[in-house]
């Protein structure tokens, strides 16, 4: 029988939903959702399984046609293979993650799981349509030539996948200081989902928020800046098609209209543009840090 | 596409139907009084934080409002119970049309195709060229 642990987990993506509304409704959490919010984060999420079933077969393949070509045999019954699966799937996310933010096409397949302006558990629900087109799954292919079989590689995947679900939420607010120090937590992923400049491109982790503390993108959740959700430039429409599509149709706009800079267009930062016009996020922050270092100039 | 896969998506979907009916039961939503000047200068000065805001205008049911700033106009619109803002030339702005007595911004935005205020007089004496 075939273990997928988000098949496993859906009832409990369902229930604690429920569960996170009554608990709202009764005025015992800090939970917010609205209608139609609520309705596009589910029916991206829906959407997502269905497209994952379209195109899963075709990268399962590649996975397994680069594992008939791999340089171990890892198998899949040692517990040091699964302690390794984890480290090793999990920097892959973090980097899968860091470009999926940092690199225009693929942001395309990754915005739509941000434009939420909420921050509760049908957000993490909201996922890409897009995702198997961008080709980002190829990042996992490295693990299978290293010699784990594809079906730990998506086991891994899956439970990744299931862990970062219950971060979504507004309703826990710290955990203890030593869980905060390894893992991924509801307040380090609500920087990550917050548009505040400061919050901008941080917090990239999976399950092991280590990885930011190592490669310079952790920023810690401060109480006296809270944080707004959504994007920096949010949408202005619940039309589910352009919730799935809208950062795709916004390149082919660009690439048709200046097609001279595609290499631009497609693989610079999101906010990239050849004449400045708009703004990175790199940019945005650093308007912000020369605001904050004019203010006291300014009220002096 | 196999039967349990159908069976699995159908049986997402009614799930789906049910938690959006749920959430709309709970109103549990933001609450969005009407925007007064105050409120939609904090909100537009989050969007564009370097703009100096020359006036701004209200939409009449409170849903919205616009502003000027230089050559450039400032939307601000409710969606749900957040708000989407855009920046767009003052010169398209002045001749946004009128559609179901709203005045359509277009800011020639995937994200945000239309932007719909009822301003009960637009373009406003004085600045319209």
């Amino acid at each position: 029988m075939k273990f997928d642990p988000v098949a496993l987990a859906t009832p409990f993506f369902i229930l604690t939903v429920i569960l996170e509304i009554v608990l709202a409704r009764l005025e015992k959490v800090d939970a917010r959702y609205e209608a139609k919010d609520t309705a596009v984060s589910l029916t991206m999420g829906l959407g997502s399984t269905i497209a994952g079933v379209l195109i899963g077969g075709a990268t399962f393949a590649a996975s397994l046609w680069v594992y008939q070509h791999r340089m171990f045999n890892i198998p899949m019954t040692a517990i040091w293979a699964w302690g390794a699966i984890f480290l090793l799937e999990d920097l892959t996310y973090y980097w899968f993650h860091r470009m999926s933010h940092e690199r225009r096409i693929w942001w395309a397949a990754h915005v739509n799981h941000h434009s939420s302006q909420h921050y509760n558990l049908g957000t993490a629900l909201r996922q890409t349509w897009t995702g198997g087109i961008a080709g980002t799954w190829a990042l996992w292919l490295p693990l299978s030539f290293l010699g784990f079989p594809p079906a730990m590689v998506a086991i891994e995947k899956g439970i990744s996948l299931v862990y970062q679900y219950w971060i979504h939420t507004e309703t826990i607010r710290r955990l203890p200081p030593w869980f905060e120090a390894v893992f991924n937590t509801p307040s380090h992923h609500r920087v990550h989902h917050a548009r505040n400049p400061r919050y901008l491109d941080r917090n990239y982790a999976g399950i092991l928020i280590i990885w930011d503390r190592l490669f310079g993108t952790f920023q810690p959740e401060l109480d006296e800046e809270p944080c707004r959700y959504g994007l920096v430039k949010n949408l202005a429409t619940f039309n589910i098609l352009r919730v799935a599509f809208h950062e795709w149709m916004a390149i082919a706009t660009d690439l048709v209209r200046e097609p001279r800079h595609a290499l631009g267009w497609l693989f610079g930062p999101p906010g990239w543009s050849p004449d400045g016009s708009r703004q990175t996020s790199r940019e945005i922050k650093q308007a912000w840090a020369s605001r904050i270092q004019e203010a006291p100039k300014k009220a002096a | 596409m196999n039967e349990a896969f159908l069976i699995h998506s159908g049986a997402s979907a009614l799930a789906v139907a049910a938690l959006v009916a749920l959430a709309g039961w709970a109103r549990i939503a933001r609450k969005t009084p009407r925007l007064d000047e105050t409120r939609a200068r904090a909100l537009l000065a989050e969007d564009f934080p370097d703009e100096i805001l020359e006036q701004v205008w209200l939409a009449s049911d409170g849903a919205g409002a616009i502003a000027k700033s230089g050559a450039s106009a400032l939307l601000l619109m409710r969606v749900g119970d957040s708000y989407a803002a855009r920046q767009i030339p003052w010169v398209k702005a002045i001749a946004a049309g009128t559609r179901d007595g709203e005045v359509a911004f277009t800011p020639g935005d995937a994200a945000a195709p239309r932007l719909r205020l009822n301003l009960a007089t637009w373009p406003p004496k004085g600045l319209a060229a």
